[in-house]
């Protein structure tokens, strides 16, 4: 009997699996029930007879189409989006989109066009977004106008345009976003600008254009939400083009498989003559960086000067008081205070991550910046053996700090007095030396996010994280605790408002019943990445509406007793687990099936014993744990002979009696 | 019966085609002073060209490379990834960002899904010495979703 259920359970794996393996040949995936499927890759050459006519969102790129025509999506009538990159589409033709009155998306990336219909997107109510990336345009009047009037996004990169100069009745009242990146666009004149001049707060993108002209005043009293010149070889040109416009952010940088000019102070006279909130000019080299590099930068108010090789900034720059966000990512500094903070008092955030070199924090380098809210320095390998008070002095608003991935840094007791308005910390990967029994983070009354993972942590000393009343989100993974175990009393006892807690990859073997016994509030607990048991649940009988990741532990069986404990938690994931599917664990089992809905990482939770059930589904499980009929038939002969003995001794009871009577 | 038809679908599951089971051609990227560099797309879905301007076991930094291939993902963001491999055994494992949302190192960065793209530049590599021996190399670049953008399986043979 039992081989051959077995076989018979083989022979339906074996047909589910083919069954798997013919879909993925021929059929769509579906990502969400009867409105998002992906078709792409599958050399389709019509919409395939599976899609439901409810279908509302389908990728269907990389497919073969050479014509388009008003019968290829008939049934679909409720597309909203619609991809079709790189399906060789030559024509579109007349109405060819007629019956998608929803359709606000569609993707042409990628395909040889050869000609569109006047009438091609007739047919939406409301067409949104047009992509015509790397198409072959060279023309703008080769895009139908019809039935484009609620466009809101154009995307032409990568095509032969040499010229932006629209059709004069191509409607462009609603356009936010037009992209040119990689065109073959060299001047910019004032006809072609005054084409534009209906949209409002348009992103223009000439990224990837090597513009070597603009007639002058072409700019002239326009305004823009941000103007992309990545990658072009003057900047003065593109400076004094823009005279008397507005825009809130302009990119000039530049890359690194770009030969370019450096950059001098007299490039950037035309900003005088401009209004900007934000310039980016990564990756620039600067020729004769002085205090009179900026004399025209003084209404800026963000400036991004990531890997433009600076060693320094000048001391006495004036008039950049408005400047209220400054980045120098990836930079040459030796020493913080090389910066020269002082330039800019009103800085409300600061990032200096990724510098090239080890950089040395100094003594209070950034004290004149008062009003600093957030401030980044990872990734630059700065070590401290006592940090940071000195580090940051003054301080007094910092909201955000990130020390990430640097080398070892030292923390004393109230490490971080300087900054007593910090509520979001992130030291992840730098490790941290904290002598028992200081408590570092001890006057951070308003922390509320704490990320620790990899730091190396001392977990024995109970008093680390005293004095973090608010803190709502801690991360712990990465670190180790004393024998694998959490006890009674441990580290996370003062985190009374604790809701988000990460304890992942600690290594951990158990958790006392009580560990958790002052966390009430706690609302997501991930433990997955441990060697936990199934007994650790009992340390959450006091939560409720948990979300709970036991995920890739050494659970085999699940107690009787603590099945209460997990149903009355949210969500639970117990995915990677050795599970045991005998009858040991057949209570929990029974429930698992039942309480479905409640667990996250459903395909990935299987069996792990008996040999034969390996790797099966834990909801695919079927376990009879009464007594089966060969039990019942052993049971019945045992019970007849005991009968029978029973019948024959008293028998042999009463002979003997009476023969003695 | 059960068992008749388990053993006839497991002899059609071994016989019917794989959808995955075609493998790209070996490609050579250069032969020549002491070094031969081949490579293979794992990608399934794709197979693409690259080529190096010089081929040599003292490496020189700041190396110039063809590369042409289609996207199948956005590439706002890009990483790669470098597992250095000999005799089986791994020697050097490394991830590097291409594209960042706010660092763009390449011109390239940002291009869309379903774009051809031909880069012809240089990479900012150190200098390096190949020492002597055969080494694999796995590189595989993807986006922020982890999604393949391609996959390569190289070859370097030095002596």
């Amino acid at each position: 009997m039992a081989p051959c259920a077995s076989c018979f359970l083989l022979a339906v794996m074996f047909s589910a699996s083919c069954k798997a393996i013919t879909s993925s040949d021929q059929m769509c995936t579906e990502k969400e029930a009867n409105k998002t499927y992906n078709c792409e890759n599958l050399g389709l050459t019509e919409v395939p007879d599976t899609l439901p006519n409810t279908t509302e969102f389908l990728e269907f790129g990389f497919n073969l189409l050479p014509t388009i025509e008003n019968t290829t999506f008939t049934r679909l009538v409720d597309l909203i989006f619609l991809d079709l990159t790189r399906c060789q589409i030559n024509w579109v033709h007349e109405d060819a989109f007629q019956y998608q009155h929803q359709l606000d998306t569609i993707v042409l990336t990628g395909n040889p066009l050869i000609f569109m219909a006047e009438t091609a997107f007739n047919g939406p109510k409301l067409l949104k977004h047009l992509f015509l990336i790397q198409t072959g345009i060279s023309n703008l009047q080769f895009i139908p106008v019809y039935n484009l009037e609620k466009l809101e996004s154009l995307h032409l990169g990568s095509n032969h345009i040499s010229s932006i100069k629209f059709p004069e009745n191509f409607p462009t009242q609603n356009l936010k976003v037009l992209d040119f990146q990689n065109n073959a666009i060299y001047y910019l004149s004032t006809e072609d600008m005054n084409a534009l001049e209906k949209a409002t707060n348009l992103s223009l993108n000439f990224n990837g254009n090597d513009i070597r002209g603009i007639e002058p005043g072409a700019f002239h009293s326009k305004s823009f939400q941000s103007l992309n010149f990545g990658g072009t070889l003057n900047l003065s040109v593109i400076l004094k083009g823009l005279q008397n416009s507005t825009t809130q952010s302009l990119w000039l940088g530049t890359f690194d498989d770009i030969e370019d000019q450096d950059l001098t102070s007299a490039m950037f006279e035309g900003l005088c003559e401009m209004s900007v909130e934000s310039i980016n000019l990564q990756k620039h080299h600067f020729s004769d960086i002085s205090s009179t590099t900026f004399r025209c930068f003084t209404q800026l108010q963000e400036l991004d000067l990531t890997a433009t090789h600076l060693k320094g900034l000048p001391s006495g720059i004036e008039g950049m008081n408005a400047l209220k966000k400054l980045v120098l990512n990836v930079n040459n500094f030796d020493q913080l205070c090389q910066i020269n903070a002082a330039s800019f008092p009103s800085l409300i955030d600061l990032s200096i991550k990724g510098n090239v070199r080890t950089l040395d924090l100094g003594a209070g380098c950034l004290e004149k910046l008062e009003d600093l809210q957030k401030l980044d320095l990872s990734h630059n390998d700065i070590a401290a053996s006592e940090c940071c008070n000195l580090q940051l002095k003054n301080l007094a608003h910092l909201q955000y700090l990130n020390l990430s991935y640097n080398e070892p840094l030292g923390l004393q007791s109230q490490a971080f007095k300087e900054c007593p308005r910090l509520e979001h910390l992130d030291l992840a990967f730098t490790h941290l030396h904290v002598k028992a029994p200081q408590s570092p983070f001890q006057n951070l009354h308003l922390l509320q996010v704490l990320n620790l993972s990899h730091c190396l942590l001392d977990t024995s000393n109970q008093h680390l994280l005293a004095g973090l009343v608010d803190l709502r989100h801690l991360n712990l993974q990465g670190n180790h605790f004393p024998d694998g175990s959490i006890s009674k009393t441990n580290l996370l006892q003062p985190l009374s408002s604790l809701e988000v807690l990460i304890l992942s990859s600690c290594d951990l073997l158990s958790i006392d019943k009580q560990a958790f016994q002052s966390l009430g509030k706690m609302s997501h607990v991930d433990l997955s990445y441990n060697s936990l048991t199934g007994n650790s649940i009992d340390a959450f009988s006091h939560l409720q509406g948990l979300y709970l990741n036991l995920a890739a532990n050494s659970i085999h069986t699940v107690p009787p007793h603590l099945i209460p404990t997990l149903s009355q938690q949210s969500t639970i994931n117990l995915s990677h687990n050795p599970l045991e599917c005998t009858c040991s664990n057949i209570y929990f089992i029974t429930w698992y099936k039942e309480n479905l809905e409640k667990f996250e990482g459903l395909e990935e939770t299987v069996c792990a014993n008996p040999p034969s059930l390996r790797g099966v589904k834990l909801y695919d499980v079927k376990l009879s744990c009464g007594i089966t009929a060969l039990g019942i038939f052993f049971l019945i002969v045992f019970l007849l002979l005991i009968a029978i003995l029973l019948i024959f001794s008293v028998k042999f009871l009463l002979r003997w009696k009476y023969q003695h009577i | 019966m059960e068992g008749v038809t388990a053993v006839l679908l497991l002899a059609w599951t071994l016989i019917s085609p794989s959808s995955s089971g075609k493998a790209w051609p070996t490609h050579t990227v250069c032969r020549g002073g002491n070094l031969e560099v081949f490579y293979q797309s794992c990608d399934p879905l794709q197979d693409f060209g690259f080529s190096v301007d010089q081929c040599s076991k003292h490496l020189k930094s700041n190396l110039n490379i063809k590369l042409g291939f289609i996207l199948r993902e956005d590439i706002k963001e890009l990483f790669l990834d470098i597992a250095l491999f000999t005799k089986g055994s791994s020697i050097l494992n490394f991830s590097y960002p291409i594209c960042e949302e706010d660092l763009p190192k390449f011109s390239f960065c940002g291009r869309r899904k379903g774009e051809h793209i031909y880069y012809a530049g240089p990479i900012n590599n150190p200098g390096l010495e190949i020492l002597e021996g055969e080494y694999q190399v796995l590189l595989e670049l993807y986006n922020e979703n982890r999604a393949t953008v391609a996959c390569a399986n190289a070859t370097v043979i030095c002596s």
